[in-house]
């Protein structure tokens, strides 16, 4: 498996000696787009139960670009618990859950668990303009999915969606919804999915 | 007689009604929400002027001419919670809303506006709420609901859903679309 340590800020590292006007320009745009819904959604508070699967399902296989264009495969991860969002900038509960989600990332750095949050149907450029404006940085691959035909093969109706990939594939948590992911019922989910993968060595 | 009757039929019709409902006017807008708490449902319904709309299909890359069909419309953010602990669907498709006509009519769905979309060429599938969802326990939701009436229409919005093996309905009373501008400006 390649290593994968391209995230937010090597990507920010070359944006910046690209046009800063065209940035500033897109962080505006950002912002607009943003400032609106944030004023006008009163949202739930963000639970974290997560539901488990009666019939764990095999996840659909996919490749996907990243912010530089590296393709990622879902394949790739055979052997690891993934996290999979489904997410776009104008969803209020996706921008919610982010921060929940690096801080879950940091949580299990090291060990056998991927975060791969999957916008879609925006561009690239957007979505680096919108992640000047997060509180946090996040250090998970952002994969890009313009057509949403991903979404649709993992029957994903609303935004945001996230699923829990077991070490063999199959999808075996979904929550539909925002979530607060840095729970401790939720760290236990995943902690419960890895032990596995730490008693098999490649 | 009969203008005077036909409000009363709508009053009558709306009786069988929603559940708790708490109707929040934001102070610095104007715009109203609604939140309707049934057993083990949540519901919201937020004004959104044609203006917003516009700005939303206009970030997301859609032709002029599909910008401006969707701002003409009533659209309302729509917020759906699963708050109970079993599971819980609902069906845009079983949705009306009740004009002062007293015609009940159904709620252009999701896979509609996408399939128009489509026809003219734009792949784009999200914002709008789903058709169906089952949800499990604190499962949610959101995106716009779209009723073709103008600026500040007046509606009676009849809403479904499914728990716990068992059907039910509720009707939100005097539901009304956004103004064309921000009240004040």
């Amino acid at each position: 498996m390649k290593a994968r340590c391209k995230g937010f800020s090597a990507h920010l590292n070359r944006r910046q000696a690209a046009s800063g006007r065209k940035l500033r320009l897109l962080s505006i745009i950002a912002l607009l787009t943003m400032a609106p819904v944030a004023a006008q959604l009163p949202l739930p508070e963000l639970s974290h139960e997560l539901t488990r699967l009666s019939e764990p399902i095999d996840a659909p296989a996919f490749q996907l670009k990243d912010m530089d264009g590296e393709q990622y495969a879902l394949e790739d991860y055979r052997g690891k618990v993934v996290m999979l969002n489904f997410w776009a900038t104008w969803c209020p509960p996706c921008r919610r859950e982010i921060p929940s989600m690096e801080a879950l990332h940091q949580t299990f750095k090291g060990q056998a668990f991927a975060i791969l949050a999957i916008n879609e149907w925006e561009t690239e450029d957007h979505v680096f303009a919108f992640m000047g404006q997060l509180p946090v940085e996040p250090t998970f691959p952002i994969l890009f999915d313009p057509d949403s035909e991903v979404a649709q093969s993992f029957g994903v109706k609303g935004l945001p969606t996230t699923l829990l990939v077991d070490r063999q594939g199959k999808i075996v948590y979904r929550a539909v919804g925002g979530r607060d992911f840095n729970h401790p019922e939720v760290q236990e989910i995943i902690r419960a999915l890895l032990p596995e993968a730490r008693g098999q060595k490649k | 007689m009969k203008k005077t009757l036909l409000p009363l039929f709508l009053c009558a019709y709306s009786i069988a009604s929603a559940g708790d409902v708490q109707r929040h006017q934001d102070p610095e807008t104007g715009l109203i929400t609604w939140k309707i708490q049934e057993p083990g449902l949540s519901l919201q319904f937020i004004q959104l002027m044609p203006d917003y709309v516009t700005a939303i299909y206009s970030a997301r890359g859609l032709p002029p001419s599909l910008v401006k069909t969707m701002a003409s419309y009533c659209v309302f953010g729509t917020i759906i919670k699963n708050e109970s602990d079993a599971q819980l669907s609902y069906r845009v498709a079983d949705w009306r809303y009740v004009t002062a006509d007293g015609k009940a009519n159904p709620i252009k769905t999701k896979s509609e506006w996408v399939k128009e979309w489509r026809d003219q060429g734009v792949s784009f599938r999200w914002s709008i709420l789903p058709d169906d969802q089952t949800f499990e326990p604190g499962d949610w939701s959101q995106g716009f609901t779209t009723i073709p009436l103008p600026p500040e229409s007046l509606i009676n919005l009849k809403y479904t859903w499914r728990h716990q093996g068992e059907d039910h309905e509720g009707t939100l009373q005097g539901l009304q679309c956004a103004p064309e501008q921000a009240p004040g400006s």
